[in-house]
C-alpha cells in the first residue's frame, strides 16, 4: 500500500531542524497537538499496512515567507528513509520557482510537484506563473498535486479550490498528470466528472470531514457516487492518500476495507496507480 | 516523609498492546530507597490504562479481545469529529471508552523496601490508541 498524502510536520526530528517551524505549523497549518518522534510514523504505517509513503512540503513564501515544510526537510527524510517519496512545492510567485523545482525534481529525485492555491494564494488564471512549471512537469512527465476542496488550515479560503477551476489547465496540458486531493471535497460531482473524462486526472482518497473515515467512505464512495462507478471508471485514476495527521492510517485503512471494493480495484488503488505515477513510466 | 518520582516514556507499537512495566516499578521502587510506603503508577494520557493481571500470553490476548467485544471500533460515538483544538480529526472514542474501563492508575503497599504483589500479578500499560510516544510517572512516598 502506497500512501500519496502524508504531511511531514508534527515530527520531533522535524521541527528541531528550523527555529520557527514548529510555530509556522501551528499558524499555517492549524495543527496543534505534540510532535511525535519520527519512528511513531513508521509505526504507524507498518499498523496500518502502509509500505511507503509520499512526504508532501509546502513552499508558502509569499505568502507567509516560510515553507512548511521545506523541500529540505522533504529531501532529508527520503535520503535517510527507503520507505518515503518526496514531492516538491515551489511558491509560483517566486522568480526562481521552476530553476527550483528543475533542481529538486532532476537532481533531487523529488517525485512530482504540490501546490496549494488555498495557502500559496495564487489563482489558476495567473498562467505566466504557473504555465511554465506545468509544461516543465509534463515534458518531465511527473505529476502536479494541486489541492482542491476543504483545506482545515484556518488561514486558507476556498476561494481558489473549486476543482472546476482547473478545468483550462487540464485542457491546456492535456499530458500533465494531474491530482486532486481529498477528491475534492465538498465538490464530489465536480472532482468526479473531471477524474472521469479526462484522462490526464487523477484523485487521492483522503476526505477527511465529519466522522470515522469509515462513515466518510460510506457517504461518499458508497452512496453518494456508487461502487460500481468507482470500481469501473477510476480503476486507473484512484490514489490512496490518507492526509495523516489530520486523521490516523490505521483507522483510514479500516474504513477504506470496510467498503468491500473488489480485489482488482484495490491492487489499482492501493499500489499500482501510485507506482505508475512515481516511477514516472507510462502505462 | 520521603518522595520519590520518576517519569518513565516509551513508545508503544500497537494499536492495542499490554506492555509488562512490572520490571520497571520494581526498579523505581528500588531506587527510591524507601523501606515502607505506597507506589503508585499514573498514566498520563486518556486513551491508555493501567491494569494489574496475570502475566500470560492467552490473558493479554483475552483481555485486548474483551475490550474490542465491549467497545466496538464501528459504533456510533459522539467524539467524532474535528477537533480544533489538536488541528485533527477526533476519531478515537473506542480508544477513550476502554481506557476508561481499566482506569488511569494501580498502586501497591511498599514493605522492607519491597513492593508487596502477588506472585501472579503483573503490571501492565495498555495501549489503546497507538503507536505513539507515552509517558507515565512512578511515585512512591513513604518513609
Amino acid at each position: 500500500m502506497i500512501d500519496m498524502h502524508t504531511n511531514p510536520i508534527m515530527i520531533d526530528e522535524v521541527v528541531k531542524k528550523e527555529k520557527d517551524l514548529l510555530d509556522n505549523i501551528n499558524k499555517i497549518l492549524s495543527f496543534y497537538f505534540p510532535p511525535q518522534p519520527l519512528e511513531v510514523i513508521l509505526l504507524e504505517m507498518d499498523a496500518a499496512g502502509i509500505e511507503k509513503s509520499v512526504l508532501l512540503p509546502l513552499d508558502c513564501t509569499t505568502a507567509y515567507g516560510c515553507s512548511v515544510v521545506s523541500n529540505e526537510i522533504v529531501i532529508d527524510l527520503v535520503e535517510k528513509n527507503e520507505r518515503f517519496f518526496g514531492f516538491a512545492s515551489v511558491d509560483p510567485r517566486t522568480e526562481d520557482a521552476l530553476s527550483r523545482l528543475e533542481k529538486y525534481i532532476d537532481y533531487y529525485g523529488l517525485k512530482g510537484l504540490k501546490l496549494d492555491p488555498s495557502l500559496q494564494l495564487f489563482s489558476h488564471d495567473e498562467k505566466e506563473i504557473l504555465y511554465p512549471l506545468y509544461q516543465y512537469c509534463m515534458e518531465k512527465n511527473i505529476p502536479v498535486m494541486i489541492h482542491c476542496g476543504l483545506n482545515w488550515s484556518m488561514l486558507a479560503t476556498a476561494e481558489y479550490t473549486n476543482p472546476l477551476m482547473l478545468e483550462e489547465t487540464i485542457h491546456n496540458f492535456p499530458d500533465l498528470k494531474i491530482i486532486i486531493p481529498h477528491f475534492g471535497w465538498p465538490w464530489i460531482n465536480e472532482t468526479l466528472m473531471l477524474a472521469l473524462k479526462y484522462k490526464n486526472v487523477y484523485v487521492d482518497s483522503s476526505i477527511i470531514y465529519s466522522g470515522t473515515p469509515g462513515q466518510v467512505y460510506k457517504q461518499v464512495f458508497e452512496k453518494q457516487i456508487g461502487i460500481n462507478v468507482i470500481e469501473s471508471s477510476l480503476m486507473y485514476k484512484m490514489l490512496f492518500g490518507s492526509n495523516y495527521p489530520r486523521t490516523d492510517m490505521r483507522r483510514t485503512v479500516r474504513g477504506l476495507e470496510s467498503i468491500g471494493f473488489n480485489p482488482d480495484f484495490k491492487e489499482r488503488f492501493y499500489k499500482e496507480n501510485a507506482l505508475f505515477l512515481l516511477n514516472n513510466k507510462e502505462v | 516523609m520521603k518522595i520519590f518520582t520518576k517519569k518513565m516514556s516509551l513508545i508503544t507499537k500497537k494499536e492495542i498492546d499490554l506492555i509488562n512495566i512490572t520490571e520497571d516499578v520494581n526498579n523505581a521502587v528500588t531506587e527510591s530507597g524507601i523501606d515502607n510506603g505506597i507506589v503508585f503508577v499514573i498514566s498520563c494520557h486518556t486513551t491508555t490504562g493501567l491494569t494489574v493481571n496475570e502475566g500470560l500470553p492467552d490473558l493479554e490476548l483475552d483481555i485486548k479481545n474483551m475490550l474490542k467485544r465491549l467497545i466496538s471500533d464501528e459504533g456510533k460515538y459522539n467524539h467524532s469529529s474535528f477537533l480544533h483544538s489538536d488541528g485533527q480529526m477526533a476519531i478515537n472514542a473506542p480508544s477513550h471508552l476502554r481506557s476508561a474501563l481499566l482506569g488511569f492508575e494501580v498502586f501497591f503497599s511498599v514493605e522492607n523496601g519491597i513492593m508487596q504483589k502477588g506472585g501472579r500479578q503483573t503490571i501492565y500499560f495498555t495501549e489503546l490508541d497507538g503507536p505513539v510516544n507515552r509517558e507515565y510517572i512512578i511515585k512512591i512516598m513513604g518513609e
